[in-house]
């Protein structure tokens, strides 16, 4: 088992190397299957680790339906080297096998797998796919690294190469400035994120001169202490994660190609942040009012990037602000300590949003690039495969049955319902809130672009890539992703059949608090399916019939275009004053004082020089003095010291 | 050969190779060549030398001694301890590096130019393994009269201006020092550095500071960086920030901190505060720089003040953190500069506004600039994250805001180095980059692709160096006994 947790880690790395030092020697496509077997064989070993964990660990009896031991083990730490070591610290270059990672190493490598045979369809033609393909497999190795990362610094590793190969896989196409200023954006966002985690990991080092995961999670520190800590993991998982306040570079990251994005910014890497809080759940117990900020993060995030989705008109940032919204639910869920029902959403959304990325994909790729959903009316006459495809996956985002997201969402918000809480009851009317938007935006962007009569713009610039609505190798990983999107969900239906959670229970056990009734359950689920029903409705009605005008509220339909105004708010906060002091200090400073000292010290220095050069006058009696005279005088120091 | 030998050869090997170059009347290849040979006869021999360290015995290895002024208690005394002999390890291959660079670029006045180079090379590796404060004074002048050279002749227009101001300031400091050497000798009895008992007197720790923090630089003692960095031949910055400024810093690590335990505390907060507005100060400027060595040349100050952190913080993680580092930056400023060479050569210019998009076609330069400036911001994983994780963890545990302004140093590092990269590399040609403009040669690559390779070895396994440069679990207990 622990091999196959090494062979999932090692495989895409393998790759990544094969095609760098291969460079042009290799063709391109040779490099595309280079990195998707790679890839592949990293799913391998996840399923190998899989079966260990369910073999060698397992207790009590096991299910008939899924042969899943009711109670898996704890996992295993494997370590191949001491990796870093200073006193008696010491951080060794391990991986934890256990039941929440093997599940984290199954989405990465198996989506991963999938996106990256898109790839080869969709990159076709591109001058740098070799580059393309290096970077994906790196990806797919430091996201592996993230899951399987044995103790926290090594999970930090893993942390900050997702942001490394983010940044270079947002700025892929590098010509273009916005994708440049993108990848930075989004790599410093996150790098800030990197720093308040090595900030907690600094305060667990100073309490316990250990970064593994165990003897943390038992220890207990002052409350300041585990409080600090707390919040420094969630300023992480808040930046990777793409979360209020540190969200705005996850649109702008749309300037990537689209597998990136069905990738990285949909898929596997901002869900870290809710796999951080699973990981770590036991420090965020000790710390209870940081869960509830968690909690609340994802409640608040959830609404605002629901309702700026409203009127975007960029296919993939309207998907790209969903996304958003759903890690705000996967948030809500972790928080308030239902960590399977926040992880369960991650798997599912994990498939449907790949699959509305690599759709969206299609359509771009059959219209020549254009991204903009106010042209694209008709498409669905022309692509009906993209068109049922996409709609599976806009039914699994927006919850409604039998498709996968019904499953995971409402059990997110039916644990709100079991805190019974007041703050409980507003998470609750926020879960139920954003599924109404949910089903706005997502049947907004649906009625705009699929239904009805093909426009101009589309008949004009539609075209086919042969027989089929896109290269076969884009066709399939879509088909078996609709496939999931659809039926993904039915691992688990809360209360009634709950494999998932209880195959995590042994990594992250449900709080009891966070446990609810049947009838909330089903109230919940009532509640969240009309609601989702009553957004496709109104959807409807604006954007296909055009029997409701779209509400004049010129105040407010400029700020969500604004997005809130965090851009510009941070520019005016971060941005301008480091780059105005940097100036000051350089004229103000560095230049007239710093500098110009060493100037003036080098004249006085050469005016000295002059000065001295007269007694340099050629004569050897001039000399013969001074010598006499110098030694005449340590002579005379000598006497005087005595 | 005796082990103890192998410290001697490593300092007069080279010093022998420049005179002989100076000697014989060469061509100018043949001249190249023989300095290369020395050079890389130094790298063998250092890999022999670390072969041979025992890492599981305290106190000095290899040691040679000889008497010289036997009254005033001075003699030829070197040897190496496990955080100078990977010191020495960096002077000779950086010094490798640069030299191969002036061989490929071939600078004119050949045979001056390769014997100073050498001479370079022995002076350097002398202050690193001196284990007198004479030799070591010595050796810390002997290094200055070569750079002057360097600097004064190979350098770019201002090279003059540059070269003064490097004289004034470094002669400052170095006089000072001789000043607090002498008081320091005549007091103990001796200048043996392995023998001299502590001080505690705070006039000879500035003494000795001041020398240490001009050539190191920290803020606000750097007036002389800017223009020696920008003027110097870009194989010249290369040993000054990766190497030079090492010493500087070796120097309080062996010096002023394991000699003067009680002014060490007594000025540790100020010493702190310095090497904070270093590294706040240092990103910030670099963050503005308008051209490729500007930025390089500020983030040499800022990492002087992170380096500075860990060895002032007098914690076991901030001293092993202190010394990964000091060889982590030593090889990402070497492999900058020379970076920033071959961009020079190809543009005439190192200037952002005329820069660009040289990734494209160039894909073994947009590579290399890639991965050294990815692993120079202290990307998770990085020898150089790992260093700093190191350093801020140890200061940590002095006070936890030194670790926050060093946090916030980094998110600045990330943004000044994305900014040299996407400056060179990323969007539009640059009005100089033409198309004739060749990628990295084979030659170039030769140079800096092991210096690259080394660093991703150290990303492999920092513990090596993390864990291997002080004798035993606590490296605060070795200082403190002095190292013995």
């Amino acid at each position: 088992m622990t091999g196959g947790a090494w062979l999932c880690l090692l495989a895409p790395l393998g790759g990544t190397i094969l095609i760098t030092l291969c460079g042009t020697r290799i063709p391109r496509v040779v490099a595309a299957w280079i990195s998707t077997v790679s890839c592949f064989v990293a799913f391998g070993g996840a399923v190998w680790a899989f079966l260990g964990v369910q073999a060698r660990h397992a207790v009590g009896p096991v299910n008939p339906v899924t042969f899943l031991p009711a109670v898996p083990g704890r996992g295993e730490i494997t370590t191949a080297w001491t990796w870093l070591q200073s006193g008696n610290f010491h951080v060794g270059l391990q991986l934890l096998v256990d039941p929440l990672s093997t599940v984290m190493m199954l989405i990465v490598s198996g989506v991963g797998a999938l996106i990256v045979l898109y790839s080869i369809g969709y990159m076709d033609g591109d001058e740098e796919e070799r580059r393309y393909f290096a970077y994906m497999s790196f990806f797919v190795f430091s996201m592996l690294l993230l899951v399987e990362g044995g103790n926290l610094l090594l999970l930090l590793v893993g942390w900050g190469l997702v942001g490394l190969s983010s940044y270079l896989l947002i700025g892929f196409w590098h010509k273009r400035p916005s994708a440049v200023q993108a990848a930075k954006k989004a790599f410093v966002m996150n790098a800030f994120g990197d720093a308040t985690m090595a900030l907690a990991f600094f305060v667990l080092i100073a309490h316990t001169h250990s970064l593994s995961f165990a003897p943390n999670f038992d220890v207990h520190l002052s409350s300041t202490a585990i409080n600090l800590v707390a919040l420094g993991l969630l300023g992480g998982a808040v930046a990777k994660s793409a979360q209020i306040p540190l969200q705005t570079w996850l649109p702008d990251a749309m300037e990537g190609p689209t597998p990136v994005s069905a990738l990285i910014h949909a898929a596997t890497m901002v869900t870290a942040g809710v796999y951080l809080i699973a990981r770590t759940h036991p420090i965020f117990e000790q710390a209870p009012t940081i869960e509830l900020i968690a909690a609340g993060t994802g409640a608040l995030t959830l609404l605002v990037a629901g309702l700026i989705a409203l009127v975007q008109t960029d296919i993939k940032r309207v998907i790209a602000y969903s996304t958003m919204s759903q890690i705000g639910y996967m948030f809500l869920g972790a928080g308030v300590g239902a960590y399977a029902n926040g992880m369960f959403h991650l798997l599912t959304h994990a498939f449907f949003k790949a699959l509305l990325f690599m759709a969206a994909g299609l359509a771009i790729h059959a219209l020549a690039g254009e991204q903009d959903i106010r042209r694209m009316r008709g498409l669905g006459q022309l692509m009906p495969f993209t068109k049922w495809c996409f709609l599976a996956g806009a039914l699994a985002l927006v919850g409604i049955p039998p498709f996968s997201g019904f499953f995971s969402k409402d059990s997110i918000v039916a644990a709100t319902a079991a805190l019974g809480t007041w703050y409980g009851w507003i998470f609750w009317v926020c879960g139920v809130a954003g599924a109404f938007l949910t089903g706005l935006y997502t049947f907004r962007l649906w009625f705009l672009v699929f239904p009805g009569e093909p426009s101009p713009f589309v008949r004009e610039h539609h075209h086919r890539h042969g027989r089929l609505e896109g290269a076969l190798t884009m066709l399939v990983p879509v088909g078996v992703l609709a496939v999931l999107a659809t039926v993904g969900g039915w691992l688990q239906w809360s209360p009634r059949w709950t494999p998932f959670t209880d195959w995590l229970a042994p990594a992250a056990r449900t709080l009891p608090v966070a446990i609810p009734t049947n009838t909330q359950e089903y109230y919940t689920s009532a509640a969240t399916v009309l609601a989702g029903l009553a957004g496709i409705a109104v959807a409807w009605a604006i954007y296909s019939e055009r029997r409701i005008a779209i509400p004049a509220a010129p105040f407010w339909r400029r700020a969500l275009e604004e997005k809130f105004y965090f851009d510009l708010l941070y520019d005016r906060i971060f941005y301008a004053p480091a780059a105005a002091v940097a100036n000051v200090l350089r004229r103000e400073f560095e230049e007239p004082v710093v500098l110009q000292t060493g100037s003036d010290l080098g004249e006085a220095a050469l005016e000295t020089g002059g000065l001295v050069r007269r007694i340099q006058t050629g004569f050897l009696r001039t000399y013969v003095l001074f010598l006499a005279a110098g030694a005449a005088g340590v002579v005379l120091a000598f006497l005087i010291a005595k | 050969m005796s082990a103890s030998s192998l410290t001697s050869i490593l300092i007069w090997l080279p010093i022998a190779g420049a005179l002989l170059i100076w000697l014989l009347p060469l061509s100018r290849y043949a001249t190249g060549s023989l300095a290369l040979l020395f050079s890389l006869a130094e790298v063998g021999f250092w890999i022999e030398q670390a072969a041979r360290f025992d890492f599981s015995r305290s106190g000095l290895q290899m040691a040679q001694r000889a008497n010289w002024f036997g009254d005033l208690g001075v003699s030829y005394h070197v040897g190496v301890y496990g955080f100078s002999l990977w010191l020495v390890g960096l002077t000779v291959v950086a010094m490798a590096a640069c030299t191969g660079y002036g061989f490929w670029v071939g600078r004119d006045r050949s045979r001056a130019y390769f014997g100073l180079m050498l001479l370079l090379t022995g002076a350097i590796v002398g202050v690193f393994v001196a284990q007198d404060l004479l030799v070591f004074y010595a050796f810390f002048e002997a290094m200055l009269i070569p750079l002057y050279i360097l600097i004064g002749v190979w350098g770019g227009a201002r090279r003059m201006e540059a070269t003064i101001k490097f004289v004034l300031y470094t002669m400052t400091g170095s006089l000072l020092m001789l000043a607090a050497i002498v008081v320091y000798g005549l007091k103990a009895g001796t200048f043996d550095l392995v023998d001299g008992p502590v001080s505690a007197s705070r006039w000879l720790f500035l003494g000795f500071m001041l020398a240490f923090v001009i050539k190191a630089p920290l803020f606000p003692f750097h007036g002389w960086l800017p223009d020696a960095y920008r003027e110097a031949p870009p194989e010249v910055s290369a040993v000054l920030s990766g190497v030079i400024a090492k010493a500087g810093l070796y120097g309080m690590l062996r010096i002023a901190i394991a000699k003067f335990p009680e002014p060490t505390s007594f000025y540790r907060t100020t010493v702190l505060a310095l090497a904070a507005a270093a590294l706040v100060y240092g990103s910030l400027l670099a963050f503005r720089s308008a051209d490729f060595r500007g930025v390089v040349a500020y983030s040499s100050l800022a990492q002087s003040g992170l380096i500075a952190f860990g060895l002032f913080a007098g914690t076991d993680l901030g001293f092993d953190g202190a010394v990964l580092q000091m060889v982590a930056h030593g090889l990402i400023s070497t492999s900058l500069f020379l970076i920033a060479g071959v961009v020079e050569r190809r543009t005439t210019t190192g200037e952002f506004r005329l820069l660009g998009g040289m990734a494209r076609g160039r894909p073994a330069l947009a590579t290399l600039l890639m991965t050294v400036g990815i692993i120079s911001l202290a990307v998770p994983g990085s020898a150089s994250f790992a260093g700093e994780f190191l350093i801020l963890a140890g200061v940590f545990q002095r006070a936890w805001w030194w670790s926050a302004i060093g946090a916030g140093a980094i998110v600045l590092a990330a943004m000044y180095m994305l900014r040299l990269i996407s400056g060179v590399l990323h969007e539009a040609r640059g009005s100089t980059v033409v198309d004739e403009a060749l990628d990295v040669r084979t030659g170039e690559l030769a140079l800096i692709v092991p210096l690259v390779g080394v660093l991703l070895a150290l990303s492999a396994w920092p513990a090596g160096i993390s864990h291997h440069s002080f004798f035993g679990q606590s490296p605060t207990a070795t200082v403190k006994s002095q190292f013995r």
